[in-house]
């Protein structure tokens, strides 16, 4: 059973100069349990994606298709029902920066305060419940630490946190955003270690640029690029028989692998290409890949691929 | 609490503007033509008895070396003695004292009313910036500031007083003042109009302030976040989104306090209004250089103070500012 | 109504302004103090604004006051945002003692009012026009200078900067090829609302006297009808041009200078989440 299915979403913003298209046509099934990644590099429209799952998009956005969840389409929901799955049902482990937590709030109070907005708990209980979230997330005096305010720590203490705050309803679909990013070796292994734990019962969708952290927390794959899917695929398979060209150029350009880069850059989300995306980078570009747009292909069961090499 | 560190700062460069201030009135004085003394007497008198001219000398100090003359002058300042006017032939101190108290009658109702009228619309129109409503209210608040000040008073007589005869021309009392002294009504009757104007012109500039640093705590990436807990608007901006956004306020706030002092002048020069204001206008057209240095300390002390109790705020609030990290 | 529309039409005012202010010769036979009929009259053929209690022409004096309005205006602006952007990039860029010193000279007068020292030093030397327009610019470019060196920072911060050293380029050149460039929307904007605030200002002191009431600017216009009782023998032709002419130029200003802040901070309006 499908816990969330994302069928034909686009997302574009409309500037007064150009349309960006940020996300293009995506379709992806997660079903209960699942640990899916969705792997891309920047400004491929991965974080769009999450956000449009939490209807959090901006208002100047024109979204089409559907992102279900339960009974509810989350774009076509009101926007008291979405605030009422937001956070308690589905939650985001936002993306860390220096801004994503209130600086004149104590960290307590920002874990706790899904717990009052949901209404789970009164103000001291939920409190309390902070502080045992902030002892799960490892934290030595979490009593002290509830008290104390976001720049007083550290990035990885900071993710740690924004864990806490997303757990702290125990949702049963969390969304993480680049959990990793900018954190050192070692702390990024710490954080990928209790994230490892605390998903282990819950359904992750994953979001990141970093084939590690996906091969790490997730059982399947999906593969992004200038706002389409290209493939999708269990973590195994598709790590050590990529096919889709992209994903094949991920892998070559990884330290392990080499360093090999993929050439050029990826285009424009306001000036796509006709035909397929990747085409002016690709090895194995044919004409018809200028010209003609491929579609995302069952290959197996669990396999799909967007490229006419797999016709 | 506050961190001592940095309050200890903050004192230091207020010291230090203090003496910057004094020294710059000491050395004007002493650097006009003539000395002080003698231009002070000669606006008594025209012939000036060497004796009596000696004795003011020593009284006043000045035939000591001048640093000697510069220390005393410090401590006189600090004692109130702040010298005689050259218009008004009586202490500076004790007459800016009288007009500062009939000027607070105006400021502080203004302030305290453009204030929160300012902040509040600015408020709703930086949380709900681009709307209708807001874009409207911007261009009507871009107008008022760009009209200048005393030209809505000089309107504002012409129409209310002149014309429709609602208000009274000027001045902060009627003839009655002369058979039954001063009356409260007939103050407050009085004042309504200066006090509606510059509520008027505070209004805007908090406005302007409260509606930019709504508009850019919106942006942020933690009102981001506290939409994915699953927070309504109503809680985003009384939980997250206020607090954030008044940490400039106060600062722009205090210093208006104490800037309006200064903006105080055309008001009460128009209505006639009998403050430092008007005061610093008389003075001016007399050339009353003791005067308007008293007037300028009395500001800087008043700016002084303002940015002292600023930071003492802003550091109650921010606690990024209260532990001394650099912000 | 577009944004555009209004910028453009802003700046035809202020060109119009300029316009009016340079060929004032060309408009008007009369001298602005020139005493050219009988005192107070309406306007009528040969005046068209009338004459005021002395009888000279209030349009020569209008479009002759324009000039010291506007140069009082611009010039303190101008001075200030000079000396603003050349200490701000200077400091910013060498950064170390030098930065450390001035920031710290700033913060020490940042309290000190300007307005009033301007009338405690105008008092004391009695100067002209220029000077005292000299004056508020130096006044003025104190806050300034802490706004430019903060972009200054930013910028040097970037890696461009570190490049152009390491191809020998000279302090100089990387601070007037390279940062100057990108401080410029800063300076632009600073300039214009400077120029605004001071040329507000500027009308507002000569009203309350701060240089001598024979200079004719918009300013001792008013002040002259106002004193004179001009609005009680109702004579508006001498009351409300200059006031009218000032806020033209007022609203002008502000509102180019609001077209560039739109411009620089896009933020504004679009990103409602």
């Amino acid at each position: 059973m499908n816990l969330i299915s994302i069928e034909d979403l686009s997302v574009r913003f409309s500037t007064r100069s150009e349309c960006i298209r940020a996300v293009e046509t995506v379709n992806l099934d997660i079903a209960r349990g699942d640990h899916v990644a969705l792997i891309g590099e920047s400004g491929c429209g991965k974080t769009v994606l999450g956000m449009a799952v939490m209807g959090l998009l901006p208002k100047n956005a024109r979204i089409g298709g559907a992102v279900r969840y339960r009974e509810h389409d989350i774009i076509q929901a009101a926007e008291p029902d979405i605030q009422r799955i937001r956070g308690k049902e589905i939650a985001m482990i936002m993306q860390n920066s220096a801004n994503t937590l209130n600086p004149v709030k104590t960290v307590g109070s920002q874990i706790a305060e899904p717990l009052l907005i949901h209404q789970i708990l009164p103000a001291k209980a939920a409190h309390a419940e902070a502080v045992r979230l902030l002892a799960a997330m490892r934290f030595d005096e979490p009593e002290r630490a509830a008290e104390r305010y976001p720049h007083e720590f550290s990035g990885g203490m900071r993710e740690r946190i924004l864990v806490a705050i997303a757990l702290a309803c125990q949702p049963d679909v969390v969304i993480a955003d680049e959990p990793t990013s900018g954190l050192d070796a070692g702390v990024k292994s710490q954080i990928l270690v209790l994230l490892k734990q605390q998903m282990a019962d819950r359904t992750l969708f994953l979001i990141t640029h970093d084939m590690g952290t996906a091969y790490f927390l997730c059982t399947r794959i999906a593969v992004m690029y200038a706002g389409e899917i290209v493939e999708i695929g269990s973590t195994h398979d598709l790590l050590s028989m990529p096919m889709h060209p992209y994903t094949q150029g991920l892998l070559a350009s990884l330290p392990s692998a080499g360093l090999h880069p993929i050439p050029g850059m990826s285009p424009s989300p306001a000036y796509l290409p006709e035909g397929c995306r990747f085409c002016a980078r690709c090895p194995a570009a044919t004409d018809r890949c200028s010209t003609c747009h491929p579609p995302l292909n069952d290959v197996s069961g669990t396999r799909q691929v967007r490229c006419f090499c797999y016709d | 609490m506050i961190s001592g560190n940095y309050l200890a700062k903050r004192l230091c460069y207020s010291g230090a503007a203090f003496f910057v201030s004094v020294t710059i009135t000491f050395f004007l004085l002493h650097l006009m033509p003539g000395d002080y003394i003698t231009n002070y007497l000669l606006s008594l008198t025209n012939a000036l008895p060497k004796e009596t001219v000696m004795q003011f000398y020593h009284q006043f100090g000045l035939d000591l070396p001048l640093t000697e003359q510069y220390l005393l002058y410090i401590s006189n300042i600090l004692q109130g003695h702040w010298g005689y006017s050259y218009a008004y032939s009586v202490p500076v101190f004790s007459l800016i004292v009288e007009k500062l108290s009939w000027s607070l009658v105006l400021l502080i109702p203004a302030t305290i009313l453009g204030i929160l009228i300012g902040t509040v619309l600015g408020a709703r129109s930086g949380w709900k910036s681009g709307g209708k409503k807001d874009l409207a209210l911007f261009n009507i608040m871009i107008a008022i500031r760009a009209i200048p000040e005393f030209w809505w008073a000089i309107m504002a007589v012409m129409v209310f007083a002149f014309y429709l005869k609602w208000f009274p021309l000027g001045g902060y009392t009627s003839i009655s003042i002369l058979t039954s002294g001063i009356s409260i009504p007939d103050v407050l009757y009085h004042a309504v109009l200066p006090i509606a104007l510059m509520t008027f012109f505070i209004a805007t500039g908090n406005y302007y302030v409260m509606r930019n640093s709504m508009i850019s705590v919106i942006g942020e990436e933690y009102i981001t976040t506290a939409r994915a807990k699953g927070l309504d608007e109503r809680g985003i901006l009384w939980n997250h989104a206020l607090k954030n956004a008044l940490l400039p306020m106060i600062t722009i706030t205090t210093f208006q306090f104490a800037a309006i002092i200064m903006g105080n002048v055309f008001i009460e020069t128009v209505f006639s209004w009998p403050g430092i204001g008007l005061l610093t206008t008389e003075a001016l057209r007399m050339r009353d250089l003791p005067l308007l240095e008293g007037i300028f300390l009395l500001d800087t002390f008043l700016s002084i103070a303002a940015m002292l109790v600023a930071d003492v705020l802003s550091s109650l609030i921010d606690p990024r500012i209260r532990m001394g990290k650099d912000v | 109504m577009s944004r555009k529309i209004i910028l453009w039409v802003s700046v035809a005012v202020l060109c119009a302004y300029i316009a009016i202010a340079l060929c004032a010769p060309l408009l008007t036979p009369y001298s602005p103090t020139e005493i050219t009929g009988a005192a107070l009259q309406s306007p009528g053929a040969g005046h068209p604004l009338g004459t005021n209690d002395l009888g000279q022409d209030i349009f020569s004096q209008l479009v002759y006051g324009a000039r010291i309005t506007l140069l009082f205006g611009f010039c303190s602006a101008l001075l200030a945002v000079l000396i603003s952007t050349s200490v701000g990039i200077v400091i910013g860029y060498y950064g170390g003692l030098l930065d450390e010193i001035v920031s710290r000279a700033i913060d020490i007068f940042m309290p000190i009012p300007m307005f009033p020292l301007l009338i405690v030093l105008t008092a004391f030397f009695s100067p002209g026009v220029l000077q005292i327009s000299l004056l508020m610019g130096i006044l003025g470019s104190i806050y300034g200078i802490r706004i430019i060196r903060a972009q200054v920072l930013s910028i040097a911060q970037t890696n461009f900067v570190e490049g152009a050293r390491a191809i020998g380029a000279s302090d100089f050149h990387i601070m007037s090829r390279h940062i100057l460039p990108n401080v410029m929307p800063v300076v632009m904007m600073k300039f214009v609302s400077s120029s605004q605030r001071m040329l507000v200002m500027g009308v507002g002191l000569s009203f309350i006297g701060l240089w001598d009431t024979t200079t004719v600017d918009w300013g001792t216009m008013i002040q002259n009808s106002y004193t004179s009782g001009g609005m009680a023998l109702g004579l508006w032709w001498w009351l409300l041009p200059p006031g009218i002419a000032v806020i033209g130029i007022s609203l002008a200003l502000a509102l180019i200078g609001y077209s560039f802040e739109e411009k620089f901070n896009p933020r504004v309006g679009v990103n409602r989440i």
